[in-house]
């Protein structure tokens, strides 16, 4: 027993004897480090050729939009040099990987560009920038930028985000099927959910197709966004809940609509089998392709009576970042008119700077800008949840609004569970 | 009994110790670790295990700062100049504290003094903004609600410790999704395991068999296990899906379900689908096994009996059976344990919908832990779960594995 005890203890030693070295010969090296920015930092004034990096985190990126503003940022000032650090596409691994190097106080990325519903959390753990102050010292409104996108990356009072670029939930509806005076009650997006109700059921079977209304409500992230278009972002959940329901058992939506993804929905409405359906932009450019048997001429676009959830992407800046000026300095220019301008005409997104909205360039390269009805939706624009745990909110909201629309569940209790989980 | 070793066979398996404790007791004792702590990514306040309380200066310095800069704006609104002093007063005296910790940019331990001032601070700028947006209450601020919102976060600067000992499994014993979860994998874990032991048993007697061609049969029947579950669970669901899926369709024409949409949409016919799945892709596996232990058997044994006159049911139960069971006690406990754990099956085929009656305890433990980033109630889930292994692998070896045990 003995000999083992001092075996245990020579090894003991042994190993907090070389954990000691090892700490005593890193410390003159951090010190080093730390002195060596500021032995260069007059240096860099010096000479203006030595520009500060700016890394952008973002998804890679099939169009030239993303390429074009790193260039045109670049030329336009010669401080700074941005860079791109480019994602998989996989939205979820990079949420992972940012919250990874975020955790550990990196400043790694200085712009990330996030996905709408990450705002809340990165803002509530402390990793993003809160950016009034500087959006008012350049001269930005709230209200100058896409109010869903805005409202999404709102929390605890002070925003954190600017839009990078939106997308939204739409109506779409077949003109050859839907009387005039319909029509143009639904561009205008002056009708309520009974209204609409009462068209789907109108319509169903009309002109070919087997079904009124299509939209989403499977179990999963689809479901949180038609939820809050039906109950206006969560404001008046039971009454939206109610007729969301209705919907859900009228003969005017097909009879698995509970598992309906945005996949089921398009091809619905593209091989001409509903009259309306509830999607994204993408829809419109399946429409243009030649395998829709729907074609562009035949359909129009509306917003949806309480407001249309945004989708895309926005810009925030990371709190540890090396240069906050050069990090505000691309984002207040990717967000901007002139960046905006760019993501728009080169790469077909849909602006979020309104004053874009009526550019004629960018109504060129977006179609779907030359509707009425997808103006207005463009300035209904809501969001879903923004919550420090938005997966946990989301997931409650897709768990319980699924066992309500399929009957095992009351009103009642999904509107109470609801309620506590949207607290949170 | 066993030898004492000698420091020269110590030193001979000293590297597997080191091994050993680093890459299985440590992360075991660590994940324990993060079950005592309520430990979260998403909130600044829990980010880190902290035992003591401490104080964010970064967050303290910006809500501070946020706080003066609200009052500057809603200020421009007020035409009162009494109010407009007082908004200025308090503006600066934010200021002023906020300017004291714009240099440091971490979490500090405060001592006993600083502490009281700021909570001192604290308590004072709420009254007074409280007061002051009361005095004003006709005035439209636009700033009114979120200066509540950020004095609530400024009171989150002082950051309390976050260890909270057994709560979290206190509040896994009341979590309703937990105990479904449970159920859901031990229902799972039950009739799978049952009916891939029966048809294994079967398939297993078949293949033991001495006949033309047993190569190839049992290459054959080993297929499904060698498809990645990932790959096999995808073509399941593609046969499930209610608009083209041949199963789907199948089950809907008997009269199984009411139409083919509802086999994965209710919670019965996703868990039968899911079932279904797996016992097509384990059961070789547990064929494998049973057989491994089939031919251990000696034939003498079968040729005694057939002597002594016992017909086939008699030598099974009296001689493969009892002459079997340390196979099968391997082979359900393998798959017992498997089953338990089951995560890629269900996560392509239904991600544990709909409704969460799929949702089995790994689908539940990962979607807190990755979905969620809340490490620390992630932890406990999976603590329970190991729990729950390890109770099972006890039940089995002392019900089924007495004479295994001793034998050794």
């Amino acid at each position: 027993m003995r000999k083992w005890l001092s075996i245990l203890a020579v090894a003991a030693m042994t190993i907090a004897s070389v954990g000691c070295a090892g700490n005593a010969a890193q410390k003159p090296a951090a010190e080093v480090k730390a002195e060596a920015p500021a032995a260069e930092a007059p240096k860099e004034e010096s000479v203006p050729t030595e520009k500060i990096k700016i890394k952008f985190a973002v998804q890679a990126d099939s169009t030239p939009a993303l390429e074009t503003l790193i260039s045109s940022f670049n030329s336009a000032q010669n401080e700074y040099e941005a860079e791109i650090v480019e994602f998989t596409n996989d939205s979820g691994q990079m949420h992972d990987q940012l919250l990874t190097s975020l955790s550990s106080g990196s400043d790694e990325y200085d712009v990330m560009s996030l996905d709408v519903v990450w705002a809340g959390e990165f803002a509530a753990a402390g990793y993003i920038e809160a950016l009034d102050m500087l959006m008012d010292e350049a001269g930005f409104n709230e209200t100058d930028f896409n109010a869903g996108s805005m409202a999404s990356g709102k929390y605890q009072g002070k925003q954190y985000t600017l839009p990078y670029f939106p997308d939204l939930g739409l109506l779409y509806f077949r003109t050859d099927i839907v009387s005039e005076e319909d029509a143009k009650k639904l561009e205008s997006g002056d009708y309520t959910y009974d209204d609409f109700y009462e068209m789907a059921e109108k319509y169903s079977g009309q002109g070919g197709t087997e079904t009124g209304y299509v939209f989403q409500s499977k179990q999963y992230e689809g479901l949180t966004c038609n939820a809050s278009e039906f109950t206006n972002s969560y404001t008046n959940l039971k009454s939206g809940l109610e007729t969301m329901k209705k919907f859900v058992e009228s003969k005017a939506v097909p009879a698995d609509i509970l598992n309906y993804d945005e996949g089921a929905t398009d091809t619905s409405f593209t091989q001409g089998k509903s009259v309306f359906s509830r999607n994204w932009p993408y829809q419109y450019g399946l429409i243009k392709g030649e395998t829709s048997k729907v074609k562009p001429d035949q359909i129009s676009i509306a917003p949806l009576p309480t407001g249309n959830v945004v989708g895309g992407w926005l810009l925030s800046m990371n709190k540890n970042s090396k240069s906050p000026e050069g990090a505000w300095a691309f984002m207040s220019f990717v967000a901007g008119q002139e960046g905006q301008k760019i993501n728009s005409t080169q790469g077909g997104y849909l602006p979020g700077f309104n004053a874009l909205l009526n550019d004629e360039e960018i109504k060129k390269a977006n179609e779907l800008l030359n509707f009425p009805g997808f103006q207005k939706a463009l300035q209904s624009t809501i969001s879903r949840p923004v919550s420090a745990e938005y997966a946990k909110v989301s997931d409650t909201v897709q768990v319980n609004v699924h066992k309500y629309l399929s009957g095992s569940q009351d009103i009642d209790t999904t509107v109470k569970t609801l309620e506590e989980a949207l607290k949170q | 009994m066993s030898k004492r070793i000698s420091l020269k066979e110590f030193l001979f398996i000293l590297p597997i110790l080191v091994i050993i404790s680093i890459f299985s007791i440590w992360p075991i004792v660590d994940s324990i670790k993060y079950t005592v702590f309520d430990y979260r990514l998403n909130d600044q306040q829990n980010s880190k295990m902290f035992l003591d309380s401490s104080f964010n200066t970064s967050g303290f310095n910006e809500n501070a700062k946020y706080i003066a800069y609200y009052l500057k704006k809603d200020m421009a609104f007020i035409e009162a100049g009494d109010q407009k002093q007082e908004f200025e007063r308090i503006m600066g005296y934010v200021s002023e504290m906020a300017a004291s910790y714009s240099e440091q940019n971490q979490n500090i331990k405060l001592s006993g003094s600083e502490a009281k001032k700021i909570e001192t601070f604290m308590a004072e700028v709420r009254a007074d903004v409280t007061k002051l947006y009361e005095a004003n209450r006709d005035v439209e601020l636009g700033n009114r609600e979120n200066i509540q919102l950020v004095m609530d976060d400024l009171d989150k600067s002082i950051i309390g410790s976050n260890f909270i000992g057994f709560t979290a499994y206190k509040q896994v014993l009341k979590d309703l999704r937990f105990w479904s979860a449970l159920k859901n994998t031990v229902l799972f874990t039950s009739v799978s395991v049952f009916i891939e032991f029966m048809l294994g048993l079967a398939l297993a007697m078949i293949m033991n068999k001495a006949m033309k061609g047993i190569g190839i049969i049992r290459t054959i029947s080993l297929i499904p296990w060698a498809i990645p579950t990932a790959v096999s669970a995808l073509m399941w669901s593609y046969m499930y899906d209610g608009g083209s899926g041949i199963i789907a369709k199948l089950f809907a024409d008997i009269g199984l379900v009411q139409s083919a949409e509802q086999l994965l949409l209710t919670s019965g016919g996703a868990m039968v689908c899911a079932i279904i799945a797996d016992v097509w892709k384990t059961t070789p596996y547990m064929a494998l096994l049973i057989l491994g232990g089939l031919q251990t058997i000696d034939g003498g044994l079968y040729e005694s009996s057939q002597i002594d006159g016992a017909g086939k049911i008699r030598t099974f139960l009296s001689i493969t059976m009892p002459l079997l069971k340390p196979a099968i006690l391997v082979a359900l406990l393998f798959r017992t344990l498997d089953a338990f754990r089951v995560y890629d099956l269900i996560a392509v085929l239904t991600g544990g919908g709909p409704g969460g009656s799929t949702e089995t305890l790994s689908i539940y433990a990962y979607k807190i832990m990755f979905g969620q980033t809340n490490f620390g109630y992630g932890s406990v889930v999976v603590v329970m779960m190991f729990i729950c292994v390890a109770a099972i692998a006890t039940l089995f070896v002392k019900v089924l594995g007495t004479d295994l045990m001793s034998k050794s």
